[in-house]
């Protein structure tokens, strides 16, 4: 399921780029991240490919609501393998979330290549996500009276606007989910939620963002087996 | 750019992980972009390091997690899905 892609350009060489792709946390757009371990790096091909698994430490500010939903910690993980490639000057990045895994897992892949037009000074970035969802996030959405997983589905495919209507559904669905207990907290704070997932798209539009705020997002948000 | 280098996600890691990212990160700029390294640089503070890391996946709960992502996309295939898992995915377009 191909839900995401996107593109953008560095006024950098790929070389610098590159570099600075080890150095790019902390920093203070992505304060979410809050560490980055690398688990193992080889050197291949005669020193020309460098490969690198790392751990991505996540923190998300997650509306309190659904904290009081989920409880625990906030803490995720997502595992990345990179592959510098001098030989065609290429990095590419594969990452997939750790934590959550049993509701959906958000697979990413990024690229930096030379830029076509201008491969000496210039840096082109790709981005393609792919969400899939497992049994459990299916069964719990088939659980909820009018949500169905495919409904689901289909609205986050068309991303903002997609995000937008499953926050309409979330809002008027939330009186029939038998969590009466917390419907009066929920409706003092699902305007929170619009406002977040609001930022939080302004924020990818703006930046190229890393995906796994989106799998936070929806994981924390429908997870409250 | 990027003085300031991350934590790691134990505490106690953070001294071993900041001594080994500034080792790493004069080899990768000095030697490896200018294709000049042939060897896994900085041995003696990735060895600290790594055990360090190891020792706190397991204190964490991580290590199971990270096992079976390592068996879906192995290091080895550049961390891509293999086969098996990408015909799951399929199966739930």
């Amino acid at each position: 399921m191909k839900l995401f892609t996107s593109s953008c350009m560095f006024d950098y060489p790929w070389e610098q780029v590159s570099a600075a792709n080890w150095n790019k946390y902390p920093n203070e757009v992505s304060t979410h991240v809050k560490a980055v371990d690398v688990l193992r790096r080889e050197l291949r091909h005669g020193g020309q490919v460098l490969m690198t698994e790392r751990l991505i430490t996540v923190q998300q500010s997650v509306p309190r609501w659904i904290m009081a939903l989920v409880g625990g910690s906030n803490l995720s993980y997502v595992r990345e393998v990179s592959t510098v490639d001098l030989r065609d000057r290429s990095l590419k990045m594969r990452s997939c979330n750790l934590t959550y895994v049993n509701i959906m897992k958000v697979y990413e892949t990024v690229n930096y290549t030379p830029h076509p037009e201008a491969p000496q000074g210039k840096t082109l970035f790709e981005q393609e996500a792919k969400i899939t969802a497992y049994g459990a996030f299916t069964r719990l959405c088939n659980s909820m009276e009018d949500f169905s997983f495919k409904r689901f589905c289909d609205n986050a495919q068309k991303g903002k606007r997609g995000f937008d209507s499953v926050l309409e559904v979330f809002d008027q669905e939330m009186d029939t989910l038998g969590l009466s207990q917390l419907v009066s907290r929920v409706n003092e704070t699902v305007e929170d939620v619009r406002s977040s997932a609001e930022n939080w798209f302004q924020e990818i539009e703006r930046k190229c963002t890393i995906l796994s705020d989106y799998h936070d997002f929806f994981s924390e948000a429908f997870r409250r087996e | 750019m990027g003085s300031a280098m991350s934590a790691s996600f134990a505490p106690e890691c953070t001294p071993l992980k900041k001594r080994y990212d500034s080792c790493f990160n004069e080899w990768y700029s000095e030697q490896f972009l200018k294709g000049r390294s042939v060897e896994n640089p900085c041995s003696k503070e990735w060895y600290a390091y790594s055990a360090c890391v190891d020792a706190n996946l397991v204190k964490e709960g991580i290590k199971p997690a990270l096992d079976d992502a390592r068996r879906e996309a192995p290091f080895e295939k550049g961390g891509e899905l293999q086969e098996r898992e990408q015909g799951k995915e399929q199966e739930k377009k």
